[in-house]
């Protein structure tokens, strides 16, 4: 799996639970999740399962506390892929 | 994780201090919800006899978890789970909990408060690092042996109902990483309240309701976590039908 590939699956996951669609749009790897993208903290377990079932993976809770911005999941999904 | 020594250094003095203070404290924090507020809840002794017993029967970690209504529940579910000569003697079962920091840090007073009160503030939906390590922090003062209180639905109910939909996974985090935790689920809501206030009405008389249960879950990681929060928010909801159907 690519940088790229990753990068558009957690967009896709991310997409219904963002409240600022026009920060998704326009998201890149240093865009922040719950500051930028407006995404409910408590919403948060729900994208880290939605990333566990797509990508066939385990995230451990501790994993969660390193994951601040897009490029985050990215690099923990790439390397848990791996 | 086991947490910094620095952190396990400041939870002791924290908790020592409180102690230290508690016969001044408790005894008046007790009097002003009773006497200045009127609050009263109508049948303690059943939770009381409850909490009482899982604390004798093992030693294994104990976490208390409630509906969350107004901003004094975790006062009024102290006083619903022991008397304040109780707690002095034994301070250990005087329930940590985990406050929003905003809430209770505008004034000095505040903080001082809850400082003694064996509060670990949390900022919700802040840097995730913190969140993670004030969960570690409190999860250390249950394996140490003190009790625990949490509002697995994070905040109050803004539906004035117990909301399964509003799990969060810090409560399953805890519990996960204490082996053989027991959890003791406490629903107390005024006679009068209909959904979330800031504080209940004066002379408002409570009515608590409680169930325990050793959560399991097979998962690991969050899957694991939030398993284990419906488990105990599943109790809660059925804590919150008795309760609704005894009024009926």
């Amino acid at each position: 799996m690519t940088e790229k590939e990753a990068f558009e699956t957690v967009v896709k996951i991310l997409t219904p639970h963002t409240k600022n669609p026009a920060a998704l749009a326009s998201a890149k790897l240093d865009t922040n999740i719950l500051d930028d993208l407006k995404v409910n903290s408590a919403r948060l377990v729900d994208v880290v399962l939605a990333f566990e079932d797509a990508f066939d993976i385990e995230i451990a809770d501790e994993e969660v506390d390193s994951v601040n911005t897009i490029g985050d999941c990215v690099r923990l999904i790439l390397a848990k892929a791996s | 994780m086991p947490i910094a020594s620095r952190d396990r250094f400041a939870l002791l003095v924290q908790r020592e201090i409180g102690r230290l203070l508690g016969p001044l404290w408790i005894p008046a924090g007790a009097a002003i919800l009773r006497w200045r507020y009127g609050w009263q809840i109508v049948n303690a002794s059943a939770a009381r006899r409850e909490f009482s017993r899982l604390r004798r029967e093992s030693q294994a970690p104990l976490l208390v978890c409630a509906n969350h209504l107004t901003m004094v529940d975790s006062f009024l579910i102290a006083i619903a789970l022991g008397s304040p000569w109780w707690y002095i003697r034994h301070f250990s079962t005087l329930p940590w909990n985990t406050p929003e920091r905003e809430n209770f840090s505008r004034t000095w007073w505040l903080r001082l408060a809850t400082y003694v009160m064996k509060c670990i503030p949390v900022e919700r939906g802040g840097d995730r690092r913190e969140v993670g390590r004030t969960l570690e922090r409190f999860s250390y003062v249950l394996r140490q042996g003190d009790v625990g209180l949490i509002f697995p639905e994070g905040g109050r109910s803004r539906s004035g109902r117990i909301d399964p939909d509003a799990a969060t996974y810090g409560v399953g985090r805890v519990v996960k990483s204490l082996p053989g935790c027991r959890v003791l689920c406490i629903y107390l809501r005024g006679e009068g309240q209909v959904g979330y206030t800031d504080a209940p009405a004066r002379g408002e008389r409570f009515r608590v309701l409680f169930a325990s249960l050793e959560p399991k879950t097979e998962h690991a990681g969050m899957r694991g976590s939030l398993a284990i929060t419906r488990q105990i928010l599943a109790r809660l909801t059925a804590l919150e039908a008795n309760w609704f159907d005894a009024r009926q």
